[in-house]
């Protein structure tokens, strides 16, 4: 007996070893405090932010990113943990990163440059469209695009959820409507006609780049209703993508024409996309390569051939398919050695034929 | 033909003088391009597949003696992947790591004839792949949702495994082999009489369950048992036999003027299972399907020393090519069950034997009542009509000769073996694609040393005439492919892998020490792996095991250790083993070797072996 305690306690033997490899390397960590982000003396906890008082009187609110946007993720493949202060009237106050493991290294970026695309955000108002490429500038972290749209994303959208929550800003939501399952043959140009599909044009002219004519024609939308999938993706690959789709989840189709890439490269490695997202109401969505199914060709009566495709799932829930929603895009292109972006969007939204009416 | 020294000078002498005595006087039409100038649609297919295009089909190749599949796109010709399955392949560790050593048992060579999918109602059905090894006497599954091997099955009692086909119908649940050496049974030398009598030596129509992938039985007949096939109702499988002589020369391998394509009758198989009628040899249920003896196989007069035999997509056909004889014969499978029944002869069964060309080996089809032969001496592809060759056989010799059923030849470079048409192996021949594989390249590659790979060519088949249109170089040595239609495979394809479908997937990186047994536990996320240092000692008997944790796709890591000869590749949430002796004592770098990120280099850390 005691023989074998002694086995065992042999066989037991193993040593601990450290964590996670270097993945520490990677990961940043910063020590905060909420008046970092907002002048205030005295902050109340609230469900998933605080108010902020000076003197007795409400100066704004401070939140979390993780609380609202823990889904976004960068590069990394984790979110990057962000404090954000604004005030009563939607104007941001302060951003502060408290815990990244965005590779920028990796670019030949430090990790101020990465603080510094953050000072930007002060003074900005969330009312207005924020979007990499406009408003934000990328010249801090050039080349970290994906970085970059994310971290936009969880800021902005951390902050319109909020927003929406403490009353600041409103939506009149219509009812919920439903996508019709009905099916009618249509061409590509009656596709375009009725606005099945949207389409943003970007010319050399628009980059101020050298070349003629058109840099990229990029179409986009929604393919749940069969009529505008089926006609698009053909019989097999709309009935398998709508096979793949989990409840609540929705599908857009994107591809293009022209030498521009809507793609681009960044999702090669890093696995997200980060020339396109989609945004609705207060959220922004970005696709990363599970939610992406390659596309080459487009197969409605008449339809052109195409340079780049592709279906891509949009997994969050809270999309809402028959609402209007927003499609952004971000061109990168070169003058001289110096990379530059532009930033474009379009509207769309289903065709009322292919809804449900509203009750 | 008695003389014992022969060589191919003279092979194809008699071969040529064989054919030369049939064809005499014929005709062969050569006309190659097409008189209209078409710019796509039929006869006209474009084969262009652009920058950023998809292939409209999966091509799956044997690698002949490289042991390997690989897979083409086709049209386009471009070779997607290669999957190791009886060689050894040090790039993703298949014979190097534990689980594929487990599956190799320790035979690293093979060689890889005839890849076949799995079917369902006629057609594929995507799940899986079957590959014979002719050289260790194996078949192999693929997984194709992975693309891997995930069984192999050891064939006793056999040498040659050589024919290899799927049942059709209703789905496969067997897979037929055979053996295509005539060998003692059992074969280890413990009968000295059948040991040194070839006349006691056997060919095996060996059956395997295709879900268990382990030995159902075996048919012995005094035949060998050259290439294989499966009618289109579940009811027959068949081979041709070329040493029905039982020779162990070639001279006496040519004896006959007649050889056999045997036809399996599968619910006398099935009876005889269940009546116990067999006796196990090496602990394989061994039925007797000998001439006199059994009432389980049939035997169809061919000219001598058949070739291939292949089905027509209707089910109606089985086209056997005459090799020696410049002649096809075309077998009705609706008169089997009467020959079966005794109430005609298996002669009976022949519809037609039309004029092919000198050497035919293999038929293809188009699905629009077309066979496509290859034929070896000549180097050509013909189209020819089966029902011309049938109606031509009924109105007699005078017919025959005018060779109504010849519809185009085609030269191609040179000395064709296997040919395959798109889906032609099933219900759902397309006729839309047609490879020629050709053996030898001769002139047409940059030369690249006395060995020379082959040819592989693609022909445009969907108008009237057989149109050349690509030339790819094919390494050791793919003998026959198939080609399914992408909406077959592709939605069946993973990204990536079921990351607990491996008992030993790790979530928690651990060294663990059992006496002198030492089992790491390590994940891998480019760019790091889960341990910086590991220290074991010198002797210790070390279990390496690595999960995969990064779930992006194509974000495959390597895993190799200096000095010791592993390395093997994991990819998005696979995990593999290997176990070694560190016999070494010093500090091993263990490094990444599939570019894996911008800090692929960096990802590296230490094996420490003390003394």
């Amino acid at each position: 007996m005691k023989r074998i305690l002694l086995l065992i306690l042999f066989l037991c033997l193993s040593y601990p070893v450290s964590g996670y490899g270097q993945w520490k390397f990677f990961e940043h960590r910063y020590k905060y405090e909420l008046k970092d982000v907002l002048k205030a003396d005295r902050f109340v906890k609230k469900d998933g932010y605080w108010e902020g008082y000076r003197d007795g009187k409400l100066v704004g609110y401070v939140f979390l990113s993780k609380d609202w946007t823990a889904k976004l993720v960068g590069y990394s493949g984790k979110h990057m943990e962000t404090l954000v202060g604004m005030d009563t009237k939607g104007v941001l106050t302060g951003v502060k990163l408290i815990f990244h493991s965005e590779p920028i290294v990796l670019i030949g970026l430090k990790e101020k440059n990465y603080l510094k695309f953050l000072e930007q955000y002060p003074g900005k108002s969330i009312r207005k469209d924020l979007s990499v490429g406009k408003e934000i500038s990328m010249d801090a972290i050039t080349g970290a695009t994906v970085t970059a749209v994310v971290q936009n994303a969880i800021i902005l959208g951390s902050a319109r959820k909020v927003a929406a929550l403490t009353g600041m800003i409103e939506y009149v939501e219509g009812p919920e409507r439903k996508v019709s399952r009905e099916y009618s043959r249509l061409t590509w140009k009656e596709l375009l006609d009725m606005g099945a599909l949207k389409k943003i044009t970007v010319t050399y002219k628009d980059l101020g780049i050298e070349g003629r004519g058109v840099y990229i024609d990029l179409y986009f939308g929604v393919i749940t209703p069969p009529s505008i999938g089926r006609n698009i993706l053909g019989d097999r690959v709309y009935a398998e993508t709508m096979k793949s789709l989990k409840k609540g989840e929705s599908a857009i189709v994107v591809f293009s024409r022209g030498e521009g890439s809507f793609k681009g490269a960044g999702f090669a490695r890093g696995g997200v996309f980060d020339r396109f997202n989609i945004s609705q109401e207060d959220r922004v969505y970005v696709f990363r390569d599970m939610d992406y199914r390659f596309l080459t060709e487009i197969k409605a009566e008449g339809a052109p051939e195409i340079k780049e495709g592709g279906v891509f799932i949009v997994r969050a829930r809270d999309f809402k398919e028959a609402r209007p929603f927003k499609f952004n895009l971000v061109i990168p292109y070169r003058v001289g050695g110096k990379k530059e972006f532009k930033a474009f969007s379009a509207e769309y939204r289903v065709p009322d034929r292919f809804l449900h009416s509203a009750k | 033909m008695s003389d014992k020294r022969f060589n191919r000078r003279n092979f194809l002498k008699i071969m040529g003088a064989a054919g030369v005595a049939t064809g005499a006087g014929v005709m062969m039409p050569k006309e190659v391009l097409l008189a209209r100038a078409e710019k796509s649609g039929k006869g006209r297919q474009r084969y262009e597949v652009k920058p950023g295009e998809l292939d409209d089909y999966y091509g799956f190749w044997s690698g002949g003696h490289s042991g390997e599949i690989r897979i083409i796109g086709v049209p386009s010709m471009r070779e997607i992947k290669r999957i190791p399955v009886f060689n050894w392949d040090v790039g993703t560790g298949w014979g190097i790591t534990n689980e594929s050593k487990k599956l190799l048992r320790g035979r690293n060579f093979g060689d890889t004839h005839h890849v076949h999918g799995s079917y369902k109602n006629g057609t594929y059905d995507g799940k899986w792949l079957f590959v014979n090894d002719k050289l260790n006497n194996r078949v192999a599954r693929i997984r194709i949702d992975y693309m891997e091997v995930d069984a192999i099955v050891d064939v006793p009692n056999i040498q040659g495994a050589h024919g290899l086909f799927p049942q059709r119908y209703p789905k496969t649940e067997w897979v037929v082999l055979n053996s295509e050496f005539q060998t003692p049974v059992p074969n280890d030398a413990s009968n000295k009489k059948a040991f040194l009598n070839p006349q006691e030596y056997y060919g095996m129509h060996t059956i395997i369950d295709a879900e268990r992938m382990s030995i159902v039985c075996q048919v012995m007949v005094d035949e060998n048992c050259d290439l294989a096939a499966t009618d289109y109702k579940g009811k027959y499988s068949m081979c041709t036999s070329y040493n029905i002589e039982k020779g162990v020369t070639i001279s006496e391998m040519l004896a006959s003027d007649y050889d056999y394509l045997i036809i399996f009758h599968w619910g006398r198989i099935r009876d005889a299972l269940r009546k116990g009628k067999y006796k196990r040899v090496n602990g394989v249920k061994v039925i007797d399907g000998r001439k006199g003896h059994s009432d389980i196989t049939l035997r169809i007069p061919v000219p001598k020393n058949p070739h291939g035999v292949n089905i027509s997509p209707d089910g109606r056909y089985a086209v056997c090519c005459g090799k020696v004889s410049p002649t096809v014969t075309v077998v009705d499978l609706e008169k089997v069950d009467l020959a079966f029944e005794g109430k005609i002869k298996p002669e009976d069964c022949i519809v037609a034997q039309p004029y092919i060309g000198l050497g035919p080996l293999h038929t293809t089809f188009d699905g629009r009542g077309n066979a496509i032969t290859s034929v070896f001496i000549d180097s050509t592809n013909v189209k020819w009509n089966i029902a011309k060759a049938i109606e031509a056989e009924k109105k007699g010799p005078e017919e025959k000769k005018k060779n109504p059923h010849i519809v185009d030849v085609l030269d191609i470079h040179y000395q064709v073996g296997h040919i395959m048409a798109t889906m032609a192996e099933t219900k759902e021949a397309d006729g839309k694609w047609l490879i020629s594989l050709n053996k030898v390249s001769k002139d047409r590659f940059l030369n690249a040393g006395p060995f020379k790979v082959e040819n592989d060519q693609l022909v445009d088949i969907s108008g009237e005439k057989l149109r050349l249109v690509h030339d790819s170089p094919a390494y050791i040595e793919p003998h026959d492919c198939i080609m399914v239609r992408r909406d077959i495979i592709e939605p069946k394809v993973k990204h990536r892998h079921e990351m607990f479908e491996h008992p030993l997937a790790v979530t928690k990186n651990s060294v663990e020490r059992k006496g002198n047994k030492v089992i790491i536990r390590m994940t891998a996320n480019a760019p790091v792996f889960g341990l910086q240092e590991v220290r074991v000692k010198k002797g210790d008997k070390v279990t390496l095991i690595v999960t995969n944790h990064d779930e992006i796709i194509d974000l495959t890591n390597g895993v190799a250790i200096s000095n010791y000869n592993i390395n093997f590749v994991i990819a998005p949430f696979q995990t593999k083993s290997v176990t070694f002796t560190a016999d070494k004592p010093g500090v091993f770098w263990i490094y990444c070797t599939n570019f894996c990120h911008a800090l692929h280099l960096e990802m590296r850390m230490r094996l420490i072996v003390e003394a």
